[in-house]
């Protein structure tokens, strides 16, 4: 008798597992399939190795807010990181978004929105990462992220000061860049674990 | 007395839901076409490698997915619909082409970082398909790969 009921029990949770893993499916914008064909080859982007390449596209300090928002969500996600604090990391990724859906693209010209399209695209992604994962991805995110986040700032320009700052042993002794909005290093990749590890290699204004 | 019948009558309306879900049709990923923008169209791909890709990977990350016999059954059928499609949004290898350079390196970091984090292949995915399963040397070999292509990019 009370075998039935279990056995009753456990048919009926599995539905109802089934069930809200479906209502966990985002309606998020599909985004991805918008294709750029990026096979002119003059935007190559050479990331890892150096960051804030000279560009060729022209900046304008009409961007400077917009620019100032996204900067704003991109050092929460860093702060956050730095405090080994996974949901200020999300927090700081959601106003990153939201900064990124709020800009408007009609002040770009066709050249800086064709090469503005091409790193939002691939920056919401690692947003969308870092609102959602535990703080290992974050940071693996955090660094694919920072990488964008300077090519836009080299591309619509920021009046800010900023430090390009790089820590030399995060992705096994390969090292990874971030931006930071103050000289002092506070390390994003490693926290409290080795908080002071990395150095400034450029300011910026 | 009363009770037998209420028991009688839950497992009653659950056989009827269960086989009232069979007939809710899915979609099916599956595609014979091998696209131009396959990622063995973007880069030489060796054949272990490939075998590796497809026999670990594919099912949820491409455009055709093989699909065992208790996937006919509900609510099963779902459950891979869901992983499908969030596997597709998240990396696409039949389509990885028509990614963006920039993309296309971001996806082999987090593609190395996810094998290498042992988390993907997805353990609930490998329980049922043993051979999904990548060895210490498969994960290896599959890094130093996309390394690689990843470097060819720059």
């Amino acid at each position: 008798m009370k075998k039935s009921i279990y056995v009753l029990a456990v048919i009926a949770l599995t539905f109802t597992a089934c069930k809200n893993e479906q209502n966990k499916d985002d309606h998020k914008d599909d985004h991805h399939t918008e294709m750029h064909d990026n096979s002119d080859g003059h935007h190559d982007n050479d990331g890892d190795k150096s960051m804030g390449e000279k560009r060729n596209i022209e900046s304008s300090d009409d961007k400077n807010d917009a620019t100032s928002m996204m900067l704003d969500g991109y050092f929460q996600i860093k702060n956050g990181l730095v405090a080994d604090d996974k949901k200020a990391a999300a927090k700081g990724g959601a106003s990153l978004l939201k900064a990124f859906s709020e800009f408007d693209m009609s002040t770009l010209t066709e050249a800086q929105h064709k090469e503005y399209m091409e790193i939002v695209e691939n920056a919401t992604e690692q947003a969308e990462h870092i609102v959602k994962s535990p703080i290992d991805h974050q940071r693996e995110h955090f660094d694919v992220l920072s990488n964008d986040m300077n090519d836009i700032i080299t591309l619509l320009g920021t009046d800010k000061t900023l430090y390009q700052d790089f820590c030399p042993m995060y992705n096994d002794g390969k090292g990874a860049y971030w931006l930071s909005e103050t000289k002092e290093i506070k390390n994003p990749f490693y926290g409290s674990k080795m908080l002071k590890c990395g150095k400034v290699h450029k300011q910026i204004n | 007395m009363k009770r037998k019948l209420i028991i009688k009558r839950i497992v009653l309306l659950i056989v009827v839901v269960f086989i009232g879900i069979q007939f809710v049709p899915s979609t099916y990923n599956q595609s014979d076409t091998l696209l131009e923008t396959d990622i063995s169209n973007t880069f030489d791909i060796p054949s272990k490698i490939q075998t590796l890709l497809e026999n670990s990977c594919y099912d949820c990350h491409s455009n055709n997915t093989y699909y065992p016999w208790y996937n006919n059954i509900q609510p099963m059928s779902w459950m891979m619909e869901r992983h499908i499609k969030n596997g597709k949004k998240e990396l696409n290898f039949s389509e990885f082409g028509a990614y963006s350079k920039r993309r296309k390196k971001s996806k082999i970091k987090s593609i190395i970082n996810q094998i290498k984090d042992d988390e993907m292949p997805l353990s609930s995915y490998t329980l049922l398909h043993r051979n999904a399963i990548l060895s210490e040397s498969d994960k290896l070999l599959i890094i130093n790969w996309m390394e690689n292509q990843r470097n060819n990019l720059k």
